[in-house]
Protein backbone atom coordinates (compact mmCIF):
# COMPACT_ATOMS: atom_id res chain seq x y z
CA UNK A 1 0.00 0.00 0.00
CA UNK A 2 1.48 3.78 -1.10
CA UNK A 3 1.37 6.85 1.29
CA UNK A 4 -1.37 8.23 -0.96
CA UNK A 5 -3.66 5.19 -0.73
CA UNK A 6 -3.59 4.81 3.02
CA UNK A 7 -4.13 8.23 3.22
CA UNK A 8 -7.21 8.09 1.08
CA UNK A 9 -8.21 5.08 3.11
CA UNK A 10 -7.98 7.11 6.23
CA UNK A 11 -9.71 10.03 5.22
CA UNK A 12 -12.49 7.59 4.63
CA UNK A 13 -12.98 6.39 7.27
CA UNK A 14 -12.86 9.25 9.47
CA UNK A 15 -15.03 10.31 7.31
CA UNK A 16 -17.47 7.39 7.86
CA UNK A 17 -17.38 8.31 11.84
CA UNK A 18 -18.17 11.56 10.74
CA UNK A 19 -21.14 11.27 8.65
CA UNK A 20 -22.25 8.55 11.02
CA UNK A 21 -21.51 10.59 14.13
CA UNK A 22 -25.30 9.66 15.57
CA UNK A 23 -24.42 5.65 15.50
CA UNK A 24 -20.98 6.46 16.37
CA UNK A 25 -21.22 8.08 19.49
CA UNK A 26 -24.06 5.30 20.86
CA UNK A 27 -21.43 2.95 19.48
CA UNK A 28 -18.45 4.60 21.51
CA UNK A 29 -20.90 5.47 24.72
CA UNK A 30 -21.88 1.59 24.68
CA UNK A 31 -18.09 0.52 24.46
CA UNK A 32 -17.18 2.53 26.80
CA UNK A 33 -19.68 1.15 29.02
CA UNK A 34 -18.00 -2.56 28.46
CA UNK A 35 -14.97 -1.47 29.11
CA UNK A 36 -15.69 0.60 32.29
CA UNK A 37 -17.06 -2.84 34.05
CA UNK A 38 -14.80 -4.93 32.48
CA UNK A 39 -11.94 -3.03 34.43
CA UNK A 40 -13.64 -2.84 37.58
CA UNK A 41 -13.79 -6.31 36.90
CA UNK A 42 -10.45 -6.75 36.54
CA UNK A 43 -9.53 -4.70 39.28
CA UNK A 44 -11.22 -6.62 41.38
CA UNK A 45 -10.36 -9.71 40.50
CA UNK A 46 -6.81 -8.48 40.59
CA UNK A 47 -6.92 -6.69 44.44
CA UNK A 48 -8.80 -10.28 45.65
CA UNK A 49 -6.34 -12.13 44.19
CA UNK A 50 -3.11 -9.67 46.12
CA UNK A 51 -5.80 -9.88 49.39
CA UNK A 52 -5.24 -13.45 49.27
CA UNK A 53 -1.70 -13.75 48.83
CA UNK A 54 -1.22 -11.46 50.91
CA UNK A 55 -3.75 -13.92 53.55
CA UNK A 56 -1.98 -17.17 52.13
CA UNK A 57 1.39 -15.45 53.54
CA UNK A 58 0.49 -15.02 56.41
CA UNK A 59 -0.40 -18.77 57.35
CA UNK A 60 2.72 -20.68 58.11
CA UNK A 61 3.18 -24.28 57.65
CA UNK A 62 4.76 -25.48 60.64
CA UNK A 63 7.43 -28.13 60.53
CA UNK A 64 8.45 -30.20 63.74
CA UNK A 65 11.85 -31.96 64.02
CA UNK A 66 11.60 -35.31 66.42
CA UNK A 67 12.18 -34.18 70.17
CA UNK A 68 15.44 -36.10 70.66
CA UNK A 69 16.43 -34.24 67.08
CA UNK A 70 20.35 -32.60 67.65
CA UNK A 71 21.51 -29.72 66.29
CA UNK A 72 23.15 -31.05 63.88
CA UNK A 73 19.83 -32.88 62.65
CA UNK A 74 17.97 -29.85 62.73
CA UNK A 75 20.52 -28.54 60.44
CA UNK A 76 20.68 -31.16 58.33
CA UNK A 77 16.78 -31.11 57.89
CA UNK A 78 17.10 -27.40 56.83
CA UNK A 79 19.16 -27.97 54.34
CA UNK A 80 16.80 -30.72 53.38
CA UNK A 81 13.62 -28.29 53.18
CA UNK A 82 15.77 -25.85 51.79
CA UNK A 83 15.38 -28.42 48.71
CA UNK A 84 11.61 -28.22 48.10
CA UNK A 85 10.30 -26.19 45.49
CA UNK A 86 7.29 -23.51 46.51
CA UNK A 87 9.19 -22.73 49.44
CA UNK A 88 10.03 -19.06 49.57
CA UNK A 89 11.38 -18.47 53.75
CA UNK A 90 12.42 -21.07 56.44
CA UNK A 91 12.32 -19.59 59.83
CA UNK A 92 14.02 -22.03 62.37
CA UNK A 93 13.23 -21.94 65.93
CA UNK A 94 15.11 -24.24 68.23
CA UNK A 95 13.71 -26.19 71.58
CA UNK A 96 15.58 -23.31 73.58
CA UNK A 97 13.90 -20.46 71.57
CA UNK A 98 10.42 -21.99 71.49
CA UNK A 99 11.07 -22.45 75.68
CA UNK A 100 11.97 -19.22 75.64
CA UNK A 101 9.09 -17.68 73.67
CA UNK A 102 6.67 -19.72 75.82
CA UNK A 103 7.65 -18.80 79.14
CA UNK A 104 7.58 -15.09 77.48
CA UNK A 105 3.89 -15.24 76.80
CA UNK A 106 3.33 -17.21 80.15
CA UNK A 107 4.98 -14.47 81.75
CA UNK A 108 2.80 -11.48 80.13
CA UNK A 109 0.00 -13.60 80.69
CA UNK A 110 -2.66 -12.76 83.46
CA UNK A 111 -0.66 -10.39 85.06
CA UNK A 112 2.56 -12.44 85.00
CA UNK A 113 -0.16 -14.96 88.03
CA UNK A 114 1.78 -17.91 86.24
CA UNK A 115 5.71 -16.56 85.74
CA UNK A 116 7.95 -19.53 86.45
CA UNK A 117 5.30 -22.08 85.70
CA UNK A 118 8.09 -23.57 83.08
CA UNK A 119 11.23 -22.90 85.30
CA UNK A 120 12.70 -26.19 85.79
CA UNK A 121 12.06 -27.72 81.98
CA UNK A 122 15.00 -26.33 80.55
CA UNK A 123 17.87 -28.31 78.72
CA UNK A 124 17.08 -32.60 79.10
CA UNK A 125 13.75 -31.62 80.41
CA UNK A 126 12.31 -29.08 77.50
CA UNK A 127 9.08 -30.65 76.25
CA UNK A 128 8.82 -28.08 73.40
CA UNK A 129 9.73 -29.21 69.61
CA UNK A 130 11.99 -27.44 67.67
CA UNK A 131 10.19 -26.26 64.45
CA UNK A 132 10.83 -24.94 60.73
CA UNK A 133 8.08 -21.96 60.33
CA UNK A 134 7.64 -22.39 56.45
CA UNK A 135 6.45 -20.15 53.89
CA UNK A 136 4.51 -21.55 51.22
CA UNK A 137 4.38 -20.01 47.47
CA UNK A 138 1.60 -21.55 45.69
CA UNK A 139 -0.98 -22.34 48.19
CA UNK A 140 -3.05 -24.35 45.36
CA UNK A 141 0.09 -26.54 45.56
CA UNK A 142 0.14 -26.54 49.76
CA UNK A 143 -1.02 -30.59 50.07
CA UNK A 144 2.14 -32.00 47.69
CA UNK A 145 4.84 -29.69 49.44
CA UNK A 146 3.24 -30.94 53.03
CA UNK A 147 4.18 -34.18 51.85
CA UNK A 148 7.51 -33.92 51.12
CA UNK A 149 8.13 -31.95 53.86
CA UNK A 150 6.79 -34.94 56.19
CA UNK A 151 9.30 -37.05 54.94
CA UNK A 152 12.16 -34.93 55.20
CA UNK A 153 14.57 -36.64 57.95
CA UNK A 154 13.95 -36.00 61.48
CA UNK A 155 10.78 -34.55 61.02
CA UNK A 156 7.92 -35.45 63.58
CA UNK A 157 4.86 -34.15 61.93
CA UNK A 158 3.80 -31.12 60.12
CA UNK A 159 1.38 -28.71 60.85
CA UNK A 160 -0.59 -26.66 57.89
CA UNK A 161 -3.44 -24.59 57.26
CA UNK A 162 -4.46 -26.73 54.45
CA UNK A 163 -8.35 -25.95 54.88
CA UNK A 164 -8.10 -22.40 55.22
CA UNK A 165 -5.64 -22.22 51.98
CA UNK A 166 -8.08 -24.56 49.83
CA UNK A 167 -11.37 -21.97 50.83
CA UNK A 168 -8.17 -18.79 49.79
CA UNK A 169 -7.59 -20.99 46.55
CA UNK A 170 -11.00 -21.52 45.86
CA UNK A 171 -12.37 -17.50 46.30
CA UNK A 172 -9.37 -16.73 43.79
CA UNK A 173 -10.32 -18.94 41.02
CA UNK A 174 -14.44 -17.97 41.58
CA UNK A 175 -13.06 -14.34 41.43
CA UNK A 176 -11.01 -15.37 38.49
CA UNK A 177 -13.26 -17.09 36.62
CA UNK A 178 -16.51 -14.70 37.09
CA UNK A 179 -14.04 -12.26 36.02
CA UNK A 180 -13.62 -14.16 32.69
CA UNK A 181 -16.90 -14.98 32.24
CA UNK A 182 -18.42 -11.01 32.53
CA UNK A 183 -15.23 -10.29 30.36
CA UNK A 184 -16.28 -12.45 27.76
CA UNK A 185 -19.95 -11.56 27.61
CA UNK A 186 -19.63 -7.76 27.18
CA UNK A 187 -16.91 -8.38 24.57
CA UNK A 188 -19.80 -10.26 22.37
CA UNK A 189 -21.58 -7.07 23.37
CA UNK A 190 -19.53 -4.73 22.20
CA UNK A 191 -18.51 -6.82 18.94
CA UNK A 192 -22.72 -6.83 18.10
CA UNK A 193 -22.92 -2.87 19.18
CA UNK A 194 -20.18 -2.04 16.87
CA UNK A 195 -20.71 -4.33 13.57
CA UNK A 196 -24.42 -3.10 13.89
CA UNK A 197 -23.30 0.63 13.52
CA UNK A 198 -20.51 -0.58 11.11
CA UNK A 199 -23.45 -2.00 8.91
CA UNK A 200 -25.21 1.31 8.09
CA UNK A 201 -22.32 2.59 6.88
CA UNK A 202 -21.58 -0.53 4.69
CA UNK A 203 -25.23 -0.64 3.84
CA UNK A 204 -24.95 3.30 2.76
CA UNK A 205 -22.35 2.58 0.71
CA UNK A 206 -23.28 -0.36 -0.24
CA UNK A 207 -23.42 0.76 -4.06
CA UNK A 208 -20.04 2.19 -3.79
CA UNK A 209 -18.42 -1.30 -2.79
CA UNK A 210 -20.23 -3.17 -5.33
CA UNK A 211 -18.30 -0.83 -8.06
CA UNK A 212 -15.10 -0.96 -6.31
CA UNK A 213 -15.50 -4.55 -6.83
CA UNK A 214 -16.00 -4.26 -10.51
CA UNK A 215 -13.02 -1.96 -10.87
CA UNK A 216 -10.92 -4.99 -9.44
CA UNK A 217 -10.29 -3.15 -5.78
CA UNK A 218 -8.79 -6.18 -3.59
CA UNK A 219 -10.97 -7.02 -0.60
CA UNK A 220 -8.52 -5.87 2.00
CA UNK A 221 -8.75 -2.49 0.37
CA UNK A 222 -12.59 -2.29 0.32
CA UNK A 223 -12.39 -3.23 4.00
CA UNK A 224 -9.95 -0.73 5.26
CA UNK A 225 -11.68 2.16 6.07
CA UNK A 226 -14.68 0.39 7.43
CA UNK A 227 -11.98 -1.00 9.68
CA UNK A 228 -10.64 2.37 10.44
CA UNK A 229 -14.17 3.12 11.47
CA UNK A 230 -14.21 0.41 13.87
CA UNK A 231 -10.90 0.45 15.39
CA UNK A 232 -11.17 4.73 16.01
CA UNK A 233 -14.43 3.29 17.97
CA UNK A 234 -12.59 1.46 19.25
CA UNK A 235 -9.56 3.50 20.08
CA UNK A 236 -12.05 6.57 21.60
CA UNK A 237 -13.97 3.95 23.58
CA UNK A 238 -10.25 3.10 25.36
CA UNK A 239 -9.25 6.26 26.19
CA UNK A 240 -12.95 6.93 27.70
CA UNK A 241 -13.08 3.95 29.56
CA UNK A 242 -9.32 4.26 30.87
CA UNK A 243 -9.86 8.13 32.13
CA UNK A 244 -13.33 6.64 33.90
CA UNK A 245 -11.56 3.86 35.41
CA UNK A 246 -8.22 4.88 36.58
CA UNK A 247 -10.00 7.85 38.45
CA UNK A 248 -12.51 5.95 40.28
CA UNK A 249 -9.68 3.99 41.25
CA UNK A 250 -7.84 6.54 42.16
CA UNK A 251 -10.05 7.86 44.38
CA UNK A 252 -11.35 4.80 46.05
CA UNK A 253 -7.54 4.42 47.03
CA UNK A 254 -7.68 7.78 48.60
CA UNK A 255 -11.03 6.88 50.10
CA UNK A 256 -9.48 3.47 51.80
CA UNK A 257 -6.32 5.80 53.14
CA UNK A 258 -8.26 8.71 54.68
CA UNK A 259 -11.90 7.94 55.49
CA UNK A 260 -10.84 6.79 58.96
CA UNK A 261 -12.94 4.01 58.45
CA UNK A 262 -10.82 1.36 60.03
CA UNK A 263 -11.36 -1.63 58.38
CA UNK A 264 -11.15 -0.65 55.12
CA UNK A 265 -7.97 1.04 56.17
CA UNK A 266 -6.66 -2.51 57.59
CA UNK A 267 -6.69 -3.63 54.39
CA UNK A 268 -5.49 -0.72 52.81
CA UNK A 269 -1.75 -1.58 52.13
CA UNK A 270 -3.00 -5.03 50.18
CA UNK A 271 -4.31 -2.67 47.10
CA UNK A 272 -2.38 -2.50 44.13
CA UNK A 273 -0.90 0.64 44.21
CA UNK A 274 -1.97 2.62 40.84
CA UNK A 275 1.40 2.90 39.44
CA UNK A 276 1.22 -0.87 39.34
CA UNK A 277 -2.14 -1.39 37.06
CA UNK A 278 -2.12 1.89 34.97
CA UNK A 279 -0.45 0.79 32.12
CA UNK A 280 -2.12 -2.79 32.45
CA UNK A 281 -5.78 -0.96 32.05
CA UNK A 282 -4.50 1.31 29.87
CA UNK A 283 -2.88 -1.31 27.35
CA UNK A 284 -5.54 -3.64 28.31
CA UNK A 285 -8.62 -1.18 27.01
CA UNK A 286 -6.58 0.16 23.50
CA UNK A 287 -5.79 -3.47 22.96
CA UNK A 288 -9.61 -4.49 23.78
CA UNK A 289 -10.79 -1.76 21.99
CA UNK A 290 -9.29 -2.00 18.65
CA UNK A 291 -9.32 -5.51 18.46
CA UNK A 292 -13.13 -5.64 19.40
CA UNK A 293 -13.44 -2.80 17.20
CA UNK A 294 -11.62 -4.16 14.29
CA UNK A 295 -13.86 -7.60 14.41
CA UNK A 296 -17.12 -5.83 14.34
CA UNK A 297 -16.36 -3.71 11.46
CA UNK A 298 -14.60 -7.32 9.99
CA UNK A 299 -18.35 -9.16 10.58
CA UNK A 300 -20.31 -6.39 9.33
CA UNK A 301 -18.54 -6.19 5.33
CA UNK A 302 -18.41 -9.75 4.67
CA UNK A 303 -21.44 -10.08 3.09
CA UNK A 304 -20.72 -7.42 0.62
CA UNK A 305 -17.32 -8.72 -0.34
CA UNK A 306 -18.80 -12.00 -1.39
CA UNK A 307 -19.25 -10.94 -5.28
CA UNK B 1 -8.76 -12.87 -24.84
CA UNK B 2 -12.36 -14.23 -24.13
CA UNK B 3 -13.28 -17.85 -24.40
CA UNK B 4 -15.98 -20.07 -23.72
CA UNK B 5 -15.61 -24.03 -23.73
CA UNK B 6 -19.05 -26.05 -22.83
CA UNK B 7 -20.22 -23.54 -20.53
CA UNK B 8 -23.31 -24.82 -18.85
CA UNK B 9 -24.57 -22.59 -15.62
CA UNK B 10 -27.49 -23.62 -13.58
CA UNK B 11 -28.73 -22.22 -10.96
CA UNK B 12 -29.87 -22.84 -7.25
CA UNK B 13 -33.66 -24.13 -7.65
CA UNK B 14 -32.37 -25.73 -11.25
CA UNK B 15 -33.07 -22.87 -13.61
CA UNK B 16 -30.89 -23.79 -16.48
CA UNK B 17 -29.18 -20.29 -17.64
CA UNK B 18 -27.03 -21.29 -20.31
CA UNK B 19 -26.37 -24.37 -21.93
CA UNK B 20 -23.21 -25.73 -23.84
CA UNK B 21 -21.47 -22.37 -25.08
CA UNK B 22 -18.46 -22.30 -26.69
CA UNK B 23 -17.21 -19.12 -28.23
CA UNK B 24 -13.87 -17.39 -28.55
CA UNK B 25 -13.48 -13.79 -29.00
CA UNK B 26 -10.27 -12.45 -30.19
CA UNK B 27 -8.00 -9.72 -29.25
CA UNK B 28 -9.31 -6.39 -31.07
CA UNK B 29 -12.57 -7.56 -32.37
CA UNK B 30 -16.14 -5.67 -32.09
CA UNK B 31 -18.40 -7.93 -31.04
CA UNK B 32 -22.25 -7.64 -30.04
CA UNK B 33 -23.90 -10.57 -28.07
CA UNK B 34 -27.73 -10.14 -28.61
CA UNK B 35 -30.59 -11.80 -26.83
CA UNK B 36 -34.21 -11.29 -25.55
CA UNK B 37 -34.61 -10.52 -22.23
CA UNK B 38 -34.69 -14.00 -20.41
CA UNK B 39 -31.91 -15.59 -23.03
CA UNK B 40 -28.91 -15.68 -20.89
CA UNK B 41 -26.85 -12.18 -21.68
CA UNK B 42 -26.80 -11.46 -18.07
CA UNK B 43 -25.30 -14.78 -17.06
CA UNK B 44 -23.01 -14.30 -19.75
CA UNK B 45 -21.37 -11.09 -18.43
CA UNK B 46 -21.83 -12.59 -15.12
CA UNK B 47 -19.58 -15.33 -15.95
CA UNK B 48 -17.06 -13.39 -17.49
CA UNK B 49 -17.12 -10.25 -14.69
CA UNK B 50 -16.80 -13.62 -12.18
CA UNK B 51 -19.77 -12.63 -10.59
CA UNK B 52 -21.17 -15.80 -11.06
CA UNK B 53 -19.53 -19.16 -11.69
CA UNK B 54 -20.14 -21.87 -14.54
CA UNK B 55 -21.83 -25.17 -13.46
CA UNK B 56 -19.86 -27.22 -15.93
CA UNK B 57 -16.94 -26.03 -18.59
CA UNK B 58 -14.40 -23.23 -18.73
CA UNK B 59 -14.19 -19.19 -19.20
CA UNK B 60 -10.78 -17.96 -19.92
CA UNK B 61 -10.50 -14.09 -19.67
CA UNK B 62 -7.31 -12.62 -20.52
CA UNK B 63 -5.50 -15.46 -20.16
CA UNK B 64 -7.34 -15.88 -16.60
CA UNK B 65 -9.15 -19.51 -16.05
CA UNK B 66 -12.09 -18.65 -14.19
CA UNK B 67 -13.00 -22.18 -13.16
CA UNK B 68 -9.25 -22.13 -11.36
CA UNK B 69 -8.93 -18.92 -10.55
CA UNK B 70 -7.72 -17.90 -6.96
CA UNK B 71 -9.68 -15.58 -5.01
CA UNK B 72 -6.29 -13.42 -4.54
CA UNK B 73 -6.54 -12.52 -8.41
CA UNK B 74 -10.00 -11.84 -9.17
CA UNK B 75 -9.22 -7.50 -8.72
CA UNK B 76 -6.45 -8.46 -10.77
CA UNK B 77 -8.13 -10.20 -13.48
CA UNK B 78 -10.80 -7.76 -13.16
CA UNK B 79 -8.73 -4.38 -13.80
CA UNK B 80 -7.92 -6.12 -17.09
CA UNK B 81 -11.41 -5.43 -18.36
CA UNK B 82 -13.13 -2.07 -18.71
CA UNK B 83 -16.97 -2.01 -17.69
CA UNK B 84 -19.80 0.05 -18.67
CA UNK B 85 -23.31 -0.76 -17.34
CA UNK B 86 -26.59 0.56 -18.48
CA UNK B 87 -27.59 2.22 -14.79
CA UNK B 88 -24.21 3.92 -15.42
CA UNK B 89 -23.30 2.76 -11.64
CA UNK B 90 -21.96 6.36 -11.08
CA UNK B 91 -21.24 7.53 -7.28
CA UNK B 92 -24.01 10.41 -6.81
CA UNK B 93 -21.94 12.63 -4.11
CA UNK B 94 -18.89 12.54 -6.41
CA UNK B 95 -17.67 14.93 -9.42
CA UNK B 96 -17.55 13.46 -12.68
CA UNK B 97 -13.76 13.88 -12.16
CA UNK B 98 -13.51 11.54 -8.53
CA UNK B 99 -15.83 9.26 -9.91
CA UNK B 100 -13.29 8.60 -12.61
CA UNK B 101 -10.10 8.89 -10.31
CA UNK B 102 -12.27 6.33 -7.94
CA UNK B 103 -11.04 3.32 -9.76
CA UNK B 104 -7.35 4.10 -9.62
CA UNK B 105 -7.52 5.32 -6.30
CA UNK B 106 -9.45 2.01 -5.62
CA UNK B 107 -6.84 0.13 -6.81
CA UNK B 108 -4.27 1.88 -4.92
CA UNK B 109 -2.48 4.40 -7.87
CA UNK B 110 -0.96 7.18 -7.17
CA UNK B 111 -2.32 10.59 -7.30
CA UNK B 112 0.10 12.45 -9.09
CA UNK B 113 -0.51 9.76 -11.87
CA UNK B 114 -4.28 9.87 -11.30
CA UNK B 115 -3.74 13.85 -11.98
CA UNK B 116 -2.49 12.98 -15.14
CA UNK B 117 -4.43 10.36 -16.28
CA UNK B 118 -8.14 11.15 -15.00
CA UNK B 119 -7.89 14.83 -17.44
CA UNK B 120 -6.65 12.61 -20.19
CA UNK B 121 -9.74 10.18 -20.40
CA UNK B 122 -12.57 12.56 -19.55
CA UNK B 123 -10.44 14.28 -22.80
CA UNK B 124 -10.99 11.01 -24.80
CA UNK B 125 -15.11 10.56 -23.73
CA UNK B 126 -15.41 14.52 -24.78
CA UNK B 127 -16.25 15.53 -21.04
CA UNK B 128 -13.07 17.83 -19.89
CA UNK B 129 -15.18 20.52 -19.17
CA UNK B 130 -17.41 18.43 -17.18
CA UNK B 131 -14.74 17.42 -14.53
CA UNK B 132 -16.21 19.40 -11.54
CA UNK B 133 -20.11 18.35 -12.38
CA UNK B 134 -21.84 16.02 -10.27
CA UNK B 135 -23.78 13.01 -12.32
CA UNK B 136 -26.87 14.12 -11.38
CA UNK B 137 -26.25 17.37 -13.15
CA UNK B 138 -25.44 15.48 -16.34
CA UNK B 139 -27.73 13.70 -19.03
CA UNK B 140 -27.99 10.12 -19.39
CA UNK B 141 -25.62 10.17 -22.46
CA UNK B 142 -23.31 12.03 -20.33
CA UNK B 143 -23.09 9.99 -17.14
CA UNK B 144 -22.83 7.00 -19.77
CA UNK B 145 -19.72 8.69 -21.13
CA UNK B 146 -18.32 9.06 -17.56
CA UNK B 147 -19.26 5.15 -17.03
CA UNK B 148 -17.04 4.53 -20.23
CA UNK B 149 -14.07 7.35 -19.03
CA UNK B 150 -13.98 5.02 -15.87
CA UNK B 151 -13.52 2.00 -17.52
CA UNK B 152 -11.24 3.17 -19.95
CA UNK B 153 -8.69 4.25 -17.19
CA UNK B 154 -7.20 1.56 -16.70
CA UNK B 155 -5.82 1.26 -19.96
CA UNK B 156 -7.32 -2.35 -20.28
CA UNK B 157 -7.34 -4.54 -23.26
CA UNK B 158 -11.43 -5.42 -23.09
CA UNK B 159 -14.13 -3.12 -22.65
CA UNK B 160 -17.62 -4.77 -21.95
CA UNK B 161 -20.72 -2.79 -21.99
CA UNK B 162 -23.52 -3.73 -20.90
CA UNK B 163 -27.11 -2.62 -23.09
CA UNK B 164 -25.13 1.05 -22.90
CA UNK B 165 -27.10 2.29 -24.70
CA UNK B 166 -30.37 1.16 -23.10
CA UNK B 167 -30.76 4.08 -20.74
CA UNK B 168 -30.19 7.11 -23.01
CA UNK B 169 -31.39 8.76 -26.33
CA UNK B 170 -31.33 7.54 -29.29
CA UNK B 171 -29.60 10.13 -30.85
CA UNK B 172 -26.91 9.95 -28.03
CA UNK B 173 -26.75 5.81 -28.46
CA UNK B 174 -25.17 6.54 -31.70
CA UNK B 175 -22.39 9.38 -30.06
CA UNK B 176 -21.40 6.22 -27.49
CA UNK B 177 -21.24 3.77 -30.00
CA UNK B 178 -18.77 5.92 -32.20
CA UNK B 179 -17.20 6.27 -29.12
CA UNK B 180 -16.66 2.42 -28.42
CA UNK B 181 -15.84 2.08 -32.48
CA UNK B 182 -12.91 4.35 -32.13
CA UNK B 183 -11.76 2.67 -28.57
CA UNK B 184 -11.90 -0.25 -31.33
CA UNK B 185 -9.70 0.79 -33.96
CA UNK B 186 -7.05 1.89 -31.74
CA UNK B 187 -7.17 -2.15 -30.70
CA UNK B 188 -9.24 -2.83 -27.86
CA UNK B 189 -11.64 -5.77 -27.79
CA UNK B 190 -15.23 -4.39 -27.47
CA UNK B 191 -18.00 -6.35 -26.50
CA UNK B 192 -21.61 -4.79 -26.62
CA UNK B 193 -24.82 -7.21 -24.65
CA UNK B 194 -27.49 -6.14 -25.94
CA UNK B 195 -31.48 -6.54 -26.78
CA UNK B 196 -30.95 -3.91 -29.31
CA UNK B 197 -31.31 -5.54 -32.30
CA UNK B 198 -31.48 -2.00 -35.12
CA UNK B 199 -28.26 -0.94 -33.17
CA UNK B 200 -26.66 -4.16 -33.92
CA UNK B 201 -27.81 -3.94 -37.08
CA UNK B 202 -26.39 -0.40 -37.70
CA UNK B 203 -22.64 -1.11 -37.42
CA UNK B 204 -22.16 -4.63 -39.34
CA UNK B 205 -19.92 -5.79 -36.85
CA UNK B 206 -20.01 -9.75 -35.74
CA UNK B 207 -23.00 -10.33 -33.53
CA UNK B 208 -23.53 -13.63 -31.54
CA UNK B 209 -26.79 -14.60 -30.84
CA UNK B 210 -28.21 -16.42 -27.49
CA UNK B 211 -31.53 -17.54 -26.84
CA UNK B 212 -32.93 -19.38 -24.08
CA UNK B 213 -29.48 -19.91 -23.28
CA UNK B 214 -27.54 -21.20 -26.20
CA UNK B 215 -25.66 -19.64 -28.74
CA UNK B 216 -27.86 -19.57 -31.55
CA UNK B 217 -26.01 -17.75 -34.27
CA UNK B 218 -22.60 -16.26 -34.84
CA UNK B 219 -22.39 -14.00 -37.41
CA UNK B 220 -19.64 -12.23 -39.13
CA UNK B 221 -20.99 -8.43 -40.26
CA UNK B 222 -24.32 -9.21 -41.60
CA UNK B 223 -26.65 -8.83 -38.71
CA UNK B 224 -30.00 -11.25 -38.79
CA UNK B 225 -32.99 -9.57 -39.04
CA UNK B 226 -35.00 -12.14 -35.99
CA UNK B 227 -34.17 -14.85 -34.05
CA UNK B 228 -36.09 -17.24 -36.03
CA UNK B 229 -33.82 -16.03 -39.05
CA UNK B 230 -31.16 -16.76 -36.69
CA UNK B 231 -32.38 -19.95 -36.15
CA UNK B 232 -32.82 -20.64 -40.01
CA UNK B 233 -29.42 -19.55 -40.04
CA UNK B 234 -28.09 -21.78 -37.58
CA UNK B 235 -29.28 -24.72 -39.47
Amino acid sequence: MNLSGLKYLSRQGVHNLVKNRLMSVASVGVLTACLVITGIAALLSANVASFVDYLGAQNKVIVYLQLDATEEQAQAAYAEVKQIPNITEIKYTSKEDALNQTKEWISGYDSGAYAGVLDGYEGENNPLYASFAVTVTDLTQISTTVSQLSKVTSVDFVDSPSELASTLVALKQTVMVAGWGLVAVLALVAVVVISNTIRLTVFARRKEINIMKFVGATNSFIRMPFWIEGTLIGAISAVLAFGVVSGAYVWVLKLASTSGISWLQSIYFTFLPYNAVWMYLLGGFVGAGIVLGGIGSCLSIRKYLKV
Amino acid sequence: MIEFKNVKKVYPGGNVALHDVSLKIDKGEFVFVLGHSGAGKSTFLKLILHEEEATEGSVIVNDYDLSAIKNRDIPYMRRSLGVVFQDFRLIPTMTAYDNVAFAMRVTNTPEKEIRKRVPYVLGLVGLAEKARSYPPELSGGEQQRISLARALVHSPPIIIADEPTGNIDPELSVEIMELLTAINKVGVTVVVVTHEQDLAARFHKRTIYIDKGQVIADTQGDTLSSPSHAMEVAK
